[in-house]
Parts: structure tokens; C-alpha cells; sequence
């Protein structure tokens, strides 16, 4: 695997994601599975610890989850939770998980008494974004310190916090200068090829991961066989899309994705982190306020004290006009996993706004399972007809 | 109708049944044929086409543009390309009622509803992939009761008042059918009350789109008049069905074969097609192999 590059090594590592990590483990390092986009990564990073995303596998039949969990909760999260009781990630030393969702919560404390892991850190994030919340998750994030610390043996100082800070946000500037190539028509880079790379980052260490965008940037810029121009161009919204196989549905029908609001691509990695005096309060700030996934509460700027129904949409989805704008999107595929209620509840007002934007959108669930395909496809060719002729 | 000369036939390989429907330039139906969809018969779609073929007294190549639509429209080897069902029924139901902007399908084992606009869909929503509350479930139901498919709408009518039923989930209704014929309630306000119980959950998922007059329903399931009834009824209006609403889909399929030959011939283009062959279909499984 170390001789491929770019593109085609992306490709391995999202293949088999815990290679790479199963040999730094031999090699001595610690590595620590974490759940969604909560948990603060420069923290690992600051102690030479490798943080490793916990995904799901949509060709994994759920087997073992649902003797734990309801079957009628999130199912990436009951794959995920599946694969570890299937001991898929026996190589960690630990885990992290915050309290991202309702489900998130519920099946970190689940994974703790079932999986006994070594290491377990529960970060209990709030859900709404203003100054206590803020000041409240700087706290939690301070305990998360000093747990890792114990588990490193050694101190996190404000100066290897910084330094990580500046890795991640190299990371982030690189992701982003990756998306720029999603801008052209046709674009640089298909959906199918940046989401292989965003799994790939999530799976290696930060240094590794900046290595391999830089590859890959060089490599995209320079490419003869970018994608086909296809006729339309989608944004696609909603829950983790953690497999290419919904994506390459999309783009094996006539349109492209370039791009996307989804917690394994520019969700997880748009925003930097401010370099604040203490790196904590900068941490805190961005991985609560920044971070925008449903699962927290925004209201708008005021704090909901005026009832300006648009001003509040505006507050909440206005950098999906942005989006919409920069990457000349046509459409934009709102998507679900089924039972994932803190997107059910986001649909119908990012649906409004934008129908004020004059933007056509469709919402579809899934069931995080390959063989379901068909009945999508179906509704994202008629959303294609649609747009076709709009 | 744009005038383009010549034939266009649309073939809709529905979950249950295959409907195919030849016109001529005009928009006239010159022949239409179906026949099921079935586990033995659903890579015979060819047949039905050969059968509509003779009905009209023409061979395949003096159509002039085939597009496939339904579940099975991917991989029918004598079409010349596929569009999904939702445009299709679209196009098929402002076609007969140019007045239409709500249009309701209940097939075989989905339901959606469309909005139109200016004869084009402009939003839609479909079921999930369950049968609930669609043609399948009707099919169950008269067989669990040993009445015949066709005789439960003209049964239902005779209700002045219907029993409720809560689910339509195929099995569940099942339990509180047999439940209702222990109970000695007769079958007539049984039947009334499976149809209202589909009518509510048809209605609630299209409500999410603010149904509009007209309203047309459409697919095999507007063939039952009990249904139409109820639909109505919920709606507190009229509801309009085609005469032959299995053929809706099929419909707009030609329409719509017929509208990108003129469309391709305006622009001095020939319509972009596939080489043909009459053969069996080849279905999702077969491909996988």
C-alpha cells in the first residue's frame, strides 16, 4: 500500500481502512476509535495518539446489534456498534464518544459495558450553542484531557495543543482546497473519489492525511481523466454517508455531486479551529458552535427573541446558499437515514428555505443497506427528469 | 401533443403487471396490451409488446421511438430508453385531463403522488418500500376472503357505512379482518372500511405536497371503485379516473416517446436510440450474476 499515491492509495485506505493503523499500532502508538464529529481531535493528536473514526459497513447484515439496541434507532450507529461486537475493532485501545445524538449517547454507554474497552471517555456535549453551553463544553473538554493524559502518561501543554491545532487546520485548508476542484464543469474530482478521500482521513494519522491531500490535490490538478460533465450538478444534505455506493448511484445516473453537507466530508472538516490563548476555549467554540449538525439547537442571532420565521432559516442554512452559489449547484438530495430524528426534524425548514432560494430539493430515507438501492434510484432519476426540464 | 409522425409506443413493466401502449403521431392509441408482470412471466415484457404489435398491424422497426418506464424499465431490450413512472404518469394524466395538478397512483406495490404543472411533474412522493396500502394488499386481502380481485370495489358499494380499520399493513389487516368476520360484520362494510383505510394513508402521504384540484387517480387500483369512492370522499371532492387507468404510465411513456422525436427532429437531430431486440427482459437479478 505504501507505493500507491493520490487517489488510488485514498482508494486502499478506504478499502481497508485499519491497515494503516493496525501497523502504527505494531509500531507502538496508541489508537483511539471516536464516534461522529464531537470528540476534538488535536486533543489525541497532542499526545501522539491516532484517532480513528468509527464507521458503520452497509454490507455487514446487522446481526449482533439488536440483541442491545432498538431496531428502530439510527442504523449506522447499530452497524457501527454491530462491528464492534463483532470485534472489527479489537485493535483500539480505547474509544471516545460524545453525546452527538440521543443514539450516540445510549450506545457509547452500551459499547463500554458490552466491549469493556481498555480506554473510554463519554464527552457529554451540549446541545445548544450559546455562551453556558460553550463555557459548560470547555469544561468537558478539559476532563477529556486529563483522561487521555493518563491513558498517554504524559501532560497535554498549551504549546503540543497548538501545534495539533495547526495540523488540523492544515487539514481543513487542504480539504477545502480539494472541494475548489469540485467548482469546474465538469468537476476535478467526483463525489465517489472525495468521499474515499474523506474516509482515508479519518482512518490515518494527521500528518499521514495531509500528506495524502497534498498528493491528491497535485494529482487532481493535473488530471486528463476528470469525471464526465454530466447534466445536472447536486449538493447532497443530511446523515453520514460513510460508503460510496448512494453517491455512485447518483453519479451513475446523469449528474454530478459536487457538493456536500454531510458529517464525512465539509461538515466534518469546514471550520478551523481559532487559535485562542488558551487552545481549550478555541476548541470548545468550534466544536460545538461551528461544527453545524442538527444535533444541536440554533436559534437565530438573538437568542429567539424575535419571531422572524426567515431570519431564523437565514441564521441556520444561509452557508447553503453559499454553497448552492460557489459550486453552481441545480439540486440538492436531502437525505435521511431511517429513524435519524434529528434530521427528520431539520427536513421540513431547510426544505423551505431552499424553496426560497429557488432551489429544487428531494428528501429521501435510506436504511444503510446495499441491497436497497433500487427504490432510490427511481426517485432520484424523477428528481433528475425534473430538473432536466425545469 | 407535439406533431411528429409516425409510431411511439411506451411499455410500463410494472411490479404486477406489464402495460403497453402504441400510438400514432397524432397521440391516437392504436393498440394496447398487458399482461402480468408475475415471477414466472417478468422477463416476458416482449411478448406483451409482440402482442400489441399485431393488435395494431405493425412491426418494431415502424416504431419510431420506444421508452420504457416502471420498476423494470432498466435493461428492456427492444426499448430505446427509460424514463421513471412519476414522469410518465405525469405526462399520461394532463394529457387526458389537461385541467389535472394532483395526480395519484396506486400500483401493484407503490403509491405516489405527483403535482403538475403545465402537463410537466414538478414534485412528487412515493411510499416506502412496503406494499401497505397498495394494489398487493387489496390482492391479499380478496384472497384471504375468497372474493374475487375485480368484485371488491362493486361489494364495498353496497355499504351504506364502513367498519374501521386501523392498519393497512398487509398482515396486520389481515388479523383484524378475521377478527371483524368472527365478529359477524358483513362483508360488504368490511371491504368499505379496507378502503377507506387505504384512501387515508394514500391521502396522508400526499398531503405533504397540498393536493390541488383536479385530482386524478390512477394505476391498477383505480380500476376498484370502492377506492375511488373513498378517496373521494376523504377529499370532499370529485375524483377523476381515466377509463383505462392501468395504462396511465404506458400513456405517457409513448407521449413522451413521441415528444423526443420532435423534439430531436426540430433540432435537426435523430432521436438517440439503442439498437433493438424483441428478446426477454433482463432484470437486476440477472445482472448480478
Amino acid at each position: 500500500m505504501a507505493e500507491e499515491k493520490g487517489l488510488a492509495r485514498a482508494r486502499a485506505v478506504y478499502r481497508n481502512r485499519r491497515h494503516r493503523a493496525e501497523e502504527l499500532k505494531a509500531a507502538g502508538k496508541k489508537v483511539i476509535g471516536y464516534l461522529c464529529a464531537y470528540p476534538p481531535l488535536e486533543m489525541m493528536t497532542a499526545l501522539d495518539i491516532v484517532p480513528f473514526r468509527l464507521l458503520g459497513d452497509i454490507n455487514e447484515p446487522i446481526s449482533k446489534a439488536d440483541s442491545c439496541l432498538p431496531s428502530v434507532v439510527c442504523p449506522f450507529i447499530r452497524s457501527t456498534l454491530d462491528l464492534g461486537l463483532k470485534q472489527r475493532y479489537e485493535f483500539l485501545d480505547g474509544v471516545v464518544m460524545a453525546h452527538s445524538c440521543d443514539v450516540a449517547e445510549k450506545t457509547a454507554h452500551i459499547w463500554n459495558i458490552y466491549l469493556k474497552p481498555d480506554y473510554f471517555h463519554f464527552i457529554d456535549t451540549p446541545h445548544t450553542a450559546g455562551p453556558s453551553a460553550v463555557a459548560q463544553h470547555r469544561g468537558l473538554l478539559a476532563a477529556f484531557g486529563k483522561t487521555l493524559e493518563e491513558l498517554a502518561g504524559k501532560k497535554i501543554t498549551t504549546r503540543s495543543l497548538k501545534e495539533a491545532i495547526k495540523l488540523h487546520n492544515r487539514q481543513r485548508a487542504l480539504v477545502r482546497q480539494l472541494y475548489s476542484f469540485r467548482k469546474p464543469d465538469p468537476p476535478l474530482i467526483s463525489g465517489v473519489e472525495t468521499l474515499q478521500v474523506m474516509v482515508a482521513l479519518m482512518s490515518l494519522p494527521v500528518t499521514e492525511g495531509n500528506e495524502l491531500l497534498e498528493e491528491v490535490i497535485n494529482e487532481v490538478s493535473r488530471r486528463q481523466d476528470s469525471p464526465p460533465q454530466k447534466k445536472a450538478r447536486l449538493l447532497v444534505w443530511g446523515s453520514i454517508l460513510d460508503n460510496t455506493s448512494l453517491i455512485e448511484m447518483m453519479e451513475g445516473l446523469d449528474a454530478s455531486l459536487v457538493m456536500d453537507d454531510t458529517c464525512v466530508g465539509s461538515r466534518f472538516f469546514w471550520p478551523d479551529v481559532e487559535l485562542t490563548e488558551d487552545p481549550l476555549d478555541g476548541l470548545a467554540r468550534r466544536y460545538l458552535v461551528d461544527v453545524k449538525c442538527p444535533r444541536t439547537f440554533r436559534q437565530t442571532n438573538d437568542g429567539g427573541k424575535t419571531k422572524d420565521y426567515r431570519a431564523d432559516l437565514e441564521a441556520r442554512f444561509g452557508y447553503l446558499k453559499e454553497y448552492a452559489r460557489d459550486w453552481n449547484v441545480q439540486g440538492v438530495v436531502l437525505q435521511s437515514l431511517r429513524y435519524c430524528d434529528i434530521h427528520g426534524y431539520e427536513v421540513p425548514q431547510v426544505k423551505d428555505y431552499l424553496k426560497g432560494l429557488g432551489l429544487p430539493s428531494i428528501y429521501i430515507e435510506h436504511d444503510y443497506q446495499q441491497t436497497a438501492m433500487a427504490p432510490l434510484k427511481t426517485r432520484i432519476q424523477a428528481f433528475l427528469e425534473i430538473l432536466d426540464r425545469g | 401533443m407535439s406533431k411528429a409522425k409516425g409510431h411511439f409506443a411506451g411499455i410500463d413493466l410494472g411490479s404486477t403487471m406489464t402495460k403497453v401502449l402504441l400510438i400514432d403521431g397524432e397521440g391516437q392509441v392504436v393498440a394496447r396490451r398487458h399482461g402480468p408482470t408475475g415471477a414466472e412471466h417478468r422477463r416476458l415484457a416482449n411478448r406483451v409488446m409482440a402482442q400489441a404489435l399485431e393488435e395494431a398491424g405493425l412491426s418494431l422497426e415502424q416504431i419510431d421511438y420506444i421508452v420504457a418506464t416502471g420498476y423494470g424499465r432498466v435493461n428492456i431490450p427492444f426499448a430505446d430508453c427509460e424514463v421513471t413512472e412519476l414522469s410518465c404518469h405525469a405526462r399520461g394524466v394532463s394529457h387526458l385531463f389537461p385541467r389535472a395538478r394532483t395526480a395519484i397512483d396506486i400500483g401493484g406495490q407503490d403509491a405516489k403522488a405527483l403535482k403538475i404543472k403545465n402537463g410537466r411533474l414538478i414534485d412528487f412522493v412515493m411510499n416506502d418500500r412496503c406494499a401497505a396500502g397498495t394494489g398487493r394488499f387489496l390482492e391479499v386481502t380478496a384472497a384471504a376472503l375468497g372474493i374475487k380481485l375485480e368484485d371488491m370495489g362493486r361489494l364495498s358499494l353496497e355499504a351504506t357505512e364502513s367498519v374501521k380499520i386501523g392498519s393497512t399493513c398487509t398482515i396486520f389487516a389481515q388479523q383484524e379482518i378475521v377478527g371483524l368476520i368472527t365478529a359477524g360484520k358483513p362483508l360488504p362494510r368490511i371491504l368499505a372500511g379496507l378502503h377507506e383505510a387505504i384512501a387515508r394513508r394514500v391521502l396522508e402521504m400526499a398531503r405533504g405536497l397540498e393536493i390541488e384540484a383536479d385530482v386524478v387517480l390512477t394505476g391498477g387500483v383505480a380500476q376498484n371503485e370502492g377506492v375511488v369512492r373513498a378517496i373521494g370522499h376523504n377529499l370532499g371532492g370529485k375524483v377523476l379516473v381515466p377509463d383505462e387507468p392501468l395504462y396511465s404510465g404506458a400513456l405517457g411513456a409513448a407521449l413522451l416517446a413521441g415528444d423526443m422525436a420532435s423534439k430531436a427532429s426540430a433540432n435537426g437531430a435523430a432521436v438517440p436510440g439503442r439498437e433493438r431486440r424483441l428478446e426477454a427482459a433482463r432484470l437486476y437479478e440477472d445482472l448480478e450474476d
